[in-house]
């Protein structure tokens, strides 16, 4: 029956909404560290997505690392350690790069430094997507569990309708919401973690505090770089890729965290659920090319018509 | 065409062409038919550059989606060819109408949005038509031949006809950009580029501007990629509207050097062959190199040298020795002073005007007015809401309450430029200035915000150095003046504009006593002008000697308005400035 | 404890300070009066490291300060309350608080330190919980300088706390730092546009115009001294 099928693929919607829509979450929670918080915007967060994710199918698949820990625990072990690695990746990108066009040395000017970082990240989004592609290949690969291809069956729930909690994208879905808790209480509760909202708040008064605010941005974009390369390797899990995936997410991860409101982590991840349940929502009538041209059409509303989100403060508009 | 120009212009012509001839001349020589492609992509990309130059170079909205139109102009090409027969020739022309017809339907809801906001959201369209063109099944579209009728189908059996048509292209992108650079339209846009507000209030219509930078940008687009889809033959989606062909604007432009004319050449020509040719021959061990090459060659000139080689090479070989030849002109007389309808009655009635932020009234209840020739010094202490008085009054904020008129007429609610036009003229506390354009530049600013027309902005411009002094260094530089020079011309610039009223911020803050005393002589020879002069200081020993009267702020409500001698002995303000304990001490 | 001797500053070819000589005694009071521009943030600003100076030197108990970095000089001892209060907008007071006690010193006495604050301060402890951006100027102006002293400094610097305030609730930080003064015995280095409130606290005053030190002296010396009004008013001759 028609109102069977619309139901299970409501249903399925939604569930595919929460669960990817908090990976998603997690992914713009980087974004809001850089951009939300420390007004850093850099166009390559997309690519260090796309790191986390082959540091992840490296460590698991392709290099064996982690394959002692089977193929059950190991792509979810493996998508938290690309955490530390694409941290440290973004740390040495700050030090050397991002650093010259932000924090203190711009703080004045009359665009923030955003002008630089713009062209600044571009280089490096290109420079990390071609060399990506150099070092990868451009065949699409993806981490190997069976997990991705078993689901939980719920129902059935109204006549035959069934709902699939397809079990690769629900455990992601855990880990996704535990690292965000981990991080969010990391930032709320440690001495290092309110050095940093100091840091970004305040730079000048920090440093009156002792608090040395270039090595504090520098872990903050770090901690940025890592968290969404922990989405990325979560990802990985149910989606093949190849070194140009990071574009794509580019525009869901930045209307994530405008729609969230800047300056706020929770409103990242909220923003980022949001954008993710928007995008499954729209698979119900819309084909698949055309999904990522309606996230386009949702960031352009939102940045021109609420773009200080539904958490946040003021932004840029003339 | 701005005064001055003309030798520049004259120099880039004829270096346009030997560099023209002597590129065509080279094609000669080059058999290889991969080469000869190279040497057609060079002005292509160029060409690309080039457009992309007027919007985001001198306008400085950062663009990163100009693939919109490029790709706009091969799809029309490209379509047009397949389905209606039509000739490539015309097909450019028609893709350059339709990417003029985009810049228009972009532009009017993506320039609310400045910054980064503005660069992203350009961003999203090239992309989102892609996947539009991608869901419409066009995959790949290839250009059929036409043996029939080659010439007209723009098809040559020598390679090197190509290479002439796009020199040509490229030629006629290049002079439409030297038109711009020398007249006014590229005044206002590096105006726009190096502090929006400050151009508003020199009265240029910015969102008019940028706007237009942006339609000539797209309609230039255009043209290039009509041209590289008859070229290359096929055109896929990713191929004109992916990222890398946006990319690739930015990267040739902003190596060859921002806000010039030979910047986006001189960044094809260099860029251009040396990552096609490290494709060529690398490109199936490194894959993609391409875009590392560009990608470290923006991070390269970011970091070393931000406005590109050109400016680099420019600054250090070619600086300017002496001072350009200086125009002839003799100053004009002040311009007679409208006799205000209303002899006696103020020029400028301020009455209850307000204004908070969030629960802080900044400016509470101020009521003053200025007769016409006087000059009202705005003193107050630290926080007092002086500047937020002049952005009320200069429509860069708006006011909760209250009204001020301008020899009666309403200036509040209207847009910074408008109230320019009225006849209000505003220097700000930081001076900017364009410091590689001469002075006369720098000042012309002013006069075009008024609305002068070419001839009359010029003769408004050289009254206004000579009422400032600076007649002689008109020709300067601006990046070679001192402190005080500069805060002279900012104020040279204020007057260009040929206003009834100044509102002058600061002006004397950090000059030495002898700086302050010439500006001083300045501000007192416009007042027996007849120049209506309110400013804001802290210098109080200057304001004691310039200042007709005072009207002192203190946590945004007039505390006290008066002869300078007769305030500063006033209780309230000694109290306001010394404390009440000084005060009830001295009385004690 | 803090000695500086002729200090040039320049913003962008601008003169900040010319030749600025003065010094904080350990335990006493001293007072930097002036009217507005005169240079006295840049002053501090210096001493905290934030600006670079052209020439002069400065000595904190003995050791060349300028050799540290920026955020080095929190670590040593010195406290600096900001103009403007500068808080962190989106932390809670608490938070500021803690921020405050950074250093080693502060982290080390922080129960006895956090007691002392919120018996100067009561609101602060009300207030623990909300957001420091939505407390009122005054609010603000008591937790910038509990931040300040949550570090347990040696020096206390305070750059025109009653800057915005109404009348009566500067009088009370006045009140408030003279306590810290008297009960503490801490080192003060005072920043003021309010001439007499900051001058009969204080046991020393300088008078800074136009990046010169003009006066000095003991506060009752200077307090009738004609002088400090015409420098302030602009009726000084050349």
């Amino acid at each position: 029956m028609d109102l069977e099928i619309l139901i299970e693929n409501v249903l399925n919607a939604i569930t595919a909404g929460i669960t990817i829509g908090c990976i998603y979450g997690l992914m713009c929670i980087g974004l809001g560290l850089i951009f939300g918080i420390m007004r850093i915007v850099n166009f390559a967060q997309g690519e260090l997505l796309m790191l986390g994710m082959f540091a992840s199918f490296y460590l698991v698949t392709g290099g064996k690392v982690l394959s002692f820990l089977g193929p059950y625990w190991g792509p979810f072990v493996g998508a938290i350690c690309a955490g530390p690695l694409i941290f440290a990746g973004g740390a040495l990108l700050h030090k050397f790069l991002i650093s010259r066009v932000s924090g203190l040395r711009t703080a004045g000017s009359l665009d923030e430094g955003h002008y630089g970082q713009l062209i600044v990240t571009l280089g490096i989004s290109l420079i990390l997507q071609n060399g990506g592609q150099i070092l990868f290949g451009s065949t699409p690969v993806a981490v190997r569990t069976p997990l991705s291809a078993e689901a939980y069956l719920v129902g059935p729930v109204y006549g035959a309708a069934t709902v699939f909690l397809n079990k690769a994208k629900l455990i992601a879905f855990f880990v996704a919401i535990l690292v965000a808790i981990v991080l969010y209480l990391t930032l709320e509760y440690t001495r290092l973690g309110k050095a940093l909202r100091a840091a970004a708040d305040n730079p000048t008064a920090a440093t009156y505090m002792g608090i040395e605010v270039d090595t504090a941005y520098r872990i903050a974009f770090g901690l940025g770089a890592g968290i969404t390369a922990i989405a990325g390797g979560l990802m990985a899990t149910y989606i093949s890729f190849g070194p140009f995936v990071g574009f794509d997410y580019v525009i869901i991860m930045y209307s994530g965290v405008v729609l969230g409101g800047m300056g706020s982590i929770l409103g990242a991840f909220w923003g980022g659920l949001t954008v993710g349940f928007v995008q499954q929502f729209s698979a119900l009538i819309l084909p698949p090319q055309l999904q990522n041209a309606a996230i386009f059409v949702v960031f352009l509303m939102i940045v021109l018509l609420r773009p200080q989100g539904l958490f946040g403060r003021s932004a840029e508009r003339a | 065409m701005r005064q001055g120009t003309g030798p520049q212009l004259r120099r880039n012509l004829t270096a346009l062409a030997v560099v023209s001839v002597a590129y065509l001349m080279f094609t000669i020589f080059v058999t290889n038919s991969y080469y000869q492609l190279i040497l057609t992509m060079v002005p292509v990309w160029a060409l690309f550059g080039v457009s992309w130059n007027i919007l985001s170079g001198y306008g400085g909205q950062l663009s990163f989606g100009h693939a919109s139109f490029f790709g706009i102009g091969a799809y029309t090409v490209t379509l047009t060819v397949v389905y209606w027969g039509l000739s490539p020739w015309l097909g450019i022309l028609l893709g350059m109408i339709l990417g003029g017809l985009a810049a228009i339907a972009i532009g009017t809801p993506t320039f609310r949005l400045r910054g980064h906001y503005f660069a992203l959201s350009m961003l999203a369209y090239p992309l989102a038509i892609l996947y539009v063109l991608q869901y419409l099944g066009f995959q790949e579209i290839s250009i059929p031949m036409h043996r029939g009728n080659p010439v007209a189908f723009m098809e040559f059996s020598e390679p090197r006809v190509y290479t002439l048509i796009a020199v040509c292209l490229l030629v006629g992108g290049v002079l439409v950009s030297l038109v711009v650079e020398s007249s006014r339209f590229g005044l206002a846009l590096l105006a726009i580029r190096q502090n929006e507000l400050a151009a508003e209030a020199a009265g240029i219509n910015t969102r008019q501007w940028k706007m237009r930078s942006l339609v000539v940008s797209g309609m230039l687009a255009a043209v290039a990629g009509g041209f590289y889809a008859r070229v290359l033959l096929v055109v896929t989606p990713d191929s004109v509207f992916g990222m890398l062909v946006s990319a690739q604007a930015v990267v040739v432009t902003l190596f060859g050097g921002v806000a010039s004319v030979w910047g986006p050449l001189i960044g094809a020509a260099i860029l251009v062959p040396l990552a096609e040719t490290l494709q060529a021959e690398l490109g199936t061990y490194l894959p993609g190199i391409q875009g590392v090459v560009y990608g470290v060659a923006i991070i390269g000139i970011m970091l070393l040298s931000p406005d590109g080689l050109f400016w680099t090479v420019r600054d250090r070989w070619f600086r300017q020795k002496t001072a350009a030849p200086v125009p002839d002109l003799m100053p004009m007389s002040p311009p007679a002073r409208p006799v205000s309808a209303h002899a006696g009655a103020p020029l400028l009635k301020v009455e209850n005007l307000s204004r908070a932020f969030g629960g802080l009234k900044a400016v509470s209840e101020v009521s003053f007015s200025i007769a016409e020739g006087e000059i009202l010094g705005i003193i107050g202490p630290n926080g007092a809401g002086k500047t937020t008085l002049f952005n009320v009054l200069n429509g860069v904020l708006s006011p909760d309450e209250g009204s001020a008129r301008l020899a009666g007429q309403q200036m509040l609610g209207r847009k910074t430029f408008e109230v320019c036009r009225m006849g209000v003229g505003r220097t700000f506390q930081v001076v900017r200035s364009f410091p590689r354009l001469p002075v006369l530049d720098n000042v012309i600013v002013g006069a075009y915000g008024a609305g002068l027309s070419d001839r009359d902005a010029i003769a408004s411009a050289v009254r206004a150095l000579h009422q400032v002094g600076l007649q002689d260094e008109s020709g300067v530089a601006a990046g070679q003046l001192t402190n005080k020079q500069l805060r002279l011309m900012e104020l040279a610039r204020a007057l260009a504009g040929n206003p009834r009223l100044l509102l002058l911020d600061e002006t004397l803050a950090g000059l030495g006593r002898e700086e302050c005393d010439g500006v001083l002589k300045v501000l007192a020879r416009l007042r027996e002008q007849g120049m209506t002069i309110c400013i804001i200081e802290h210098t109080m020993h200057a304001m004691m000697r310039l200042a007709d009267r005072f009207v002192v702020l203190d946590h945004g409500r007039v505390l006290a308005t008066g002869l300078p001698r007769a305030v500063v002995e006033d209780t309230s303000v000694i109290e306001a400035y010394l404390g009440k304990k000084w005060l009830a001490r001295q009385n004690a | 404890m803090l000695e500086v001797k002729d200090l040039s500053v320049a913003y962008g070819g601008l003169r900040a300070l010319t030749n600025v000589t003065l010094s904080v005694a350990e335990g006493r009071f001293v007072t930097l009066v002036g009217p507005n521009g005169a240079g006295k943030s840049t002053l501090f600003k210096t001493i905290s490291g934030v600006v670079p100076p052209v020439s002069g030197t400065i000595t904190f108990r003995g050791e060349n300060l300028l050799s540290r970095r920026a955020s080095d000089r929190a670590h040593v001892g010195i406290a600096h309350v900001p103009e403007g209060r500068q808080v962190f907008k989106t932390l809670t007071v608490r938070e500021n608080l803690e921020m405050g006690a950074y250093p080693k010193t502060g982290r080390a006495q922080w129960t006895q330190t956090l007691d002392r604050i919120q018996t100067l301060f009561p609101i602060l402890a009300e207030r623990a919980g909300q957001l420091a951006g939505t407390l009122s100027g005054g609010e603000q102006q008591m937790l910038a300088i509990g931040r300040g002293l949550a570090g347990a400094p040696r020096l206390l610097m305070l750059d025109e706390p009653s800057m915005g305030l109404a009348p009566s609730v500067a009088d009370m930080i006045f009140d408030r730092i003279s306590q810290i003064h008297r009960e503490d015995g801490l080192t003060i280095l005072l920043v003021e546009q309010r001439v007499a409130e900051a001058l009969e606290r204080s046991d020393h005053g300088y008078v800074l115009e136009t990046g010169h030190i003009v006066l000095e002296g003991p506060y009752e010396t200077l307090l009738n001294d004609d002088r400090v009004r015409r420098s302030y008013l602009g009726l000084t001759e050349a």
